[in-house]
């Protein structure tokens, strides 16, 4: 089984010394701020400090008894008030008319006061109902380590032709590449002139690519495309997260890299033959729902994920056999 | 005959505050006065150690000294805030609910309570003891005027770490990071993991990491779960749960380093149970812990992945190192003198149940 990450890392980019060495101090820097967004990315509520459940608690903490049903000490407290018929917390809803007093001019009353924590819990509830859209979207993922079962296969050879495309073809921007594995295709980018970014899921793969001076998100290709703003992106490039998705998640992510896009940017995608996907070992095969399509599927997923000048890469993938198709975001 | 009483929400015999409660409850008998448990929920499992808490309203006299041990909201804090007996607090820290928040909201609201239930008290209390000095200062910020620090008198009684061990022989090989205490956002345990990540991609490529304790909320749980995943982990970080005394036991012989990167503690139980296991500790100079480890370990003051891998390869490659933290971790454990912990806070207690007596 291919699972687990290789156990060392290439050597220093810097001074190519071996395995022990540690990356220059701006690249430590950015992959422990890597590592640290990939698992802040993960926390269930986002980035809301508070949700409409703390806010609907909010309101039954203050309206209602202090632990219903868990404390004998607020149970019988709150019996008691009923017993004695002295107001209890419920009553600051009634309006004031019907109790002693009235509220001083200029403020609320408490009837005011409950109805905008009722607004503020709405509120919250619309924040959090976007967030679980966002991320449900971005949950087709058949099992946690599916990119270290089926791993994507480096550029090699390959990056050469793809960044000749995409910067012949691009209107300006960043290119952006999943899954990026250590960055073949980023180094090359970099090295003439272009500005890219890697998203890779593997985390022990993307931290040596960033150890080795690329920008890399550790993330699955959906959930970075969803967080990034729409037509912010020059080019994109989609290898091995294309060969583990299942076809219905397949879709989401065209769409998605189609949103990111600016018009008239490039988008290429590299993805297996049937002869490399049938080689795969038991596990990877039972466990990842990616299953191999043909050239002409992919085509015709392209053109209904709404891209225009479907057409393979002109310059072929050569030895390395990879099915290589280049398309555009409509203008 | 007036009495010195303990309350606590609820009495789990497993977690350090209940069983330091049952110390300072014996503790208390020994020196002649009265002294009973008092619960607002009713733990089967110690329920013949306890009294329901409304039943106080009857047993109270005159003269009472009652100590509440503050580690959770409760509607004890407001009771006992009405209440007219001489109030004691022994502080235990509540976990900033900024961070549990965005994890589980329920979670981080209590935490939130429990922090006006604190203010609600400090104006009550005639003394507050704290675990730590750095929980010290969150009374003081809190507004209790009177403050003492007395370690926890149970600390190491969860799990009889000291003496002859045999490790478990089903232990992997490798080099051993073992990580204790509650699976609880403010243990940041990401930073452990992220840190194993760098460990193994530089030199480290043995190390592993065993995880021991019980989860606080599952959403943290499987996002530690799926982050391994993603880091490729999974075969080289053992989720262990909660785990009985023996499998502690066994994971503190057999592991080469206790790490910690937890962002808030009032104390760290597993710092003294590692020092007493004879296992070096390194961790993040983060709340208590430097407080608690006393320049007996290896702290980090970056929290940085790297800094923390580099610093456990370093303490693993120099022997000599190692063994002089190990030896200091002992002494530390001797001089912060946990065994009459309990006494020297009755110790505290006795003058405060003189002087109620003599008054009322």
């Amino acid at each position: 089984m291919s699972a687990g990450p290789p156990p060392t890392g290439d050597a220093h980019h810097a001074g190519e010394q071996g395995e022990t060495d540690l990356p220059l101090p701006e690249d430590q820097a950015r992959a422990a701020e890597a590592l640290r967004e990939a698992f802040s990315r993960l926390s269930p509520q986002g980035s809301d400090a508070w949700n409409f459940l703390a806010a609907f608690t909010h309101l039954g903490d203050r309206y209602g008894p202090y632990h219903p049903g868990a404390s004998a000490l607020s149970d019988s407290l709150a019996a008691g008030r009923s017993v004695d018929r002295r107001p209890g917390p419920l009553d600051r809803l009634r309006p004031r008319r019907e109790r002693a007093g009235r509220a001083p001019e200029g403020e609320k009353t408490d009837l005011e006061e409950a109805m905008g924590h009722v607004v503020e819990a709405f509120r919250f509830l619309s924040a959090r109902v976007e967030t679980l859209e966002g991320r449900l979207a971005a949950e087709d993922r058949p099992v946690d380590d599916a990119a270290w079962l089926v791993p994507a296969r480096p550029l090699g050879p390959v990056a050469g032709p793809v960044a000749a495309h995409l910067l012949a073809r691009t209107p300006g921007g960043v290119m952006l590449h999943a899954d990026c594995g250590e960055g073949d295709l980023l180094r090359v980018l970099h090295e003439r002139g272009a500005q890219a970014h890697g998203v890779e899921p593997r985390g022990a793969v993307a931290l040596r690519a960033i150890e080795h001076g690329r920008s890399v998100t550790i993330a699955e290709a959906s959930e970075y495309m969803a967080s990034r703003a729409e037509g912010s992106v020059g080019g994109v490039v989609l290898s091995g997260v294309v060969d583990r998705l299942p076809l219905h998640a397949l879709l989401p992510l065209l769409a998605r890299s189609r949103r990111v896009l600016r018009r008239g940017a490039p988008l290429v995608v590299l993805a297996e033959p049937a002869a490399t996907v049938d080689s795969r070992d038991a596990a990877a095969r039972d466990l990842v729902d990616g299953r191999p399509l043909h050239e002409a599927t992919w085509e015709l997923l392209l053109q209904r994920a709404g891209f225009v000048e479907v057409a393979p890469l002109s310059d072929g993938t050569g030895e390395d056999r990879r099915i290589a198709l280049t398309a555009v975001a409509p203008s | 005959m007036s009495g010195i009483h303990h309350f606590v929400p609820v009495l789990h015999r497993g977690d350090a505050v209940g069983r330091h409660t049952l110390r300072l409850r014996e503790a208390t008998r020994a020196r002649g006065f009265p002294s009973e448990i008092f619960v607002d929920t009713v733990d089967d499992d110690t329920a013949s150690e306890t009294v329901p808490v409304l039943s106080y309203a009857d047993m109270a006299q005159p003269g009472d000294v009652v100590v509440y041990q503050f580690a959770t909201a409760s509607a004890m804090a407001p009771w006992l805030a009405g209440r007219s007996e001489v109030l004691v607090v022994n502080y235990h820290n509540v976990t900033p609910p900024e961070l549990m928040a965005p994890w589980d909201n329920h979670l981080a609201l209590g935490q939130l309570r429990a922090q006006g239930d604190l203010r609600l008290l400090a104006a009550r209390t005639t003394l507050a003891v704290a675990d730590s000095a750095y929980n010290e200062a969150h009374l003081a910020a809190a507004g209790f005027g009177a403050t003492a620090v007395i370690s926890p008198s149970a600390a190491l009684e969860a799990t009889d770490v000291t003496g002859t061990r045999e490790p478990d022989a089903a232990l992997r090989r490798g080099t051993h990071w073992l990580a204790v205490g509650r699976v609880s956002p403010n243990k940041a345990l990401e930073a452990t993991i992220a840190a194993l990540a760098v460990a193994r991609a530089h030199g480290e490529s043995d190390a592993w990491l065993q995880l021991i304790g019980k989860p606080a909320t599952d959403s943290y749980v499987a996002a530690l779960h799926r982050y391994v995943a993603e880091l490729g982990l999974a075969d080289v970080v053992q989720f262990a749960g909660h785990a009985s005394d023996a499998t502690v036991e066994a994971a503190y012989a057999h592991a080469d380093v206790l790490v910690v990167t937890s962002e808030h503690e009032g104390f760290c139980v597993p710092v003294v149970e590692a020092m007493a296991a004879g296992v070096p500790v390194v961790a993040f100079d983060q709340g208590a812990v430097p407080e608690v480890l006393g320049g007996a370990g290896v702290l980090v003051s970056d929290k940085d992945p790297y800094a923390l891998a580099a610093a456990i390869a370093a303490l693993r490659r120099d022997g000599p190192r190692r063994n002089a933290v190990i030896a200091a971790g002992r002494q530390r454990l001797a001089a912060l003198e946990l065994g009459s912990a309990a006494d020297r806070f009755v110790d505290l207690l006795v003058p405060l149940a003189t002087l109620a007596t003599t008054s009322s």
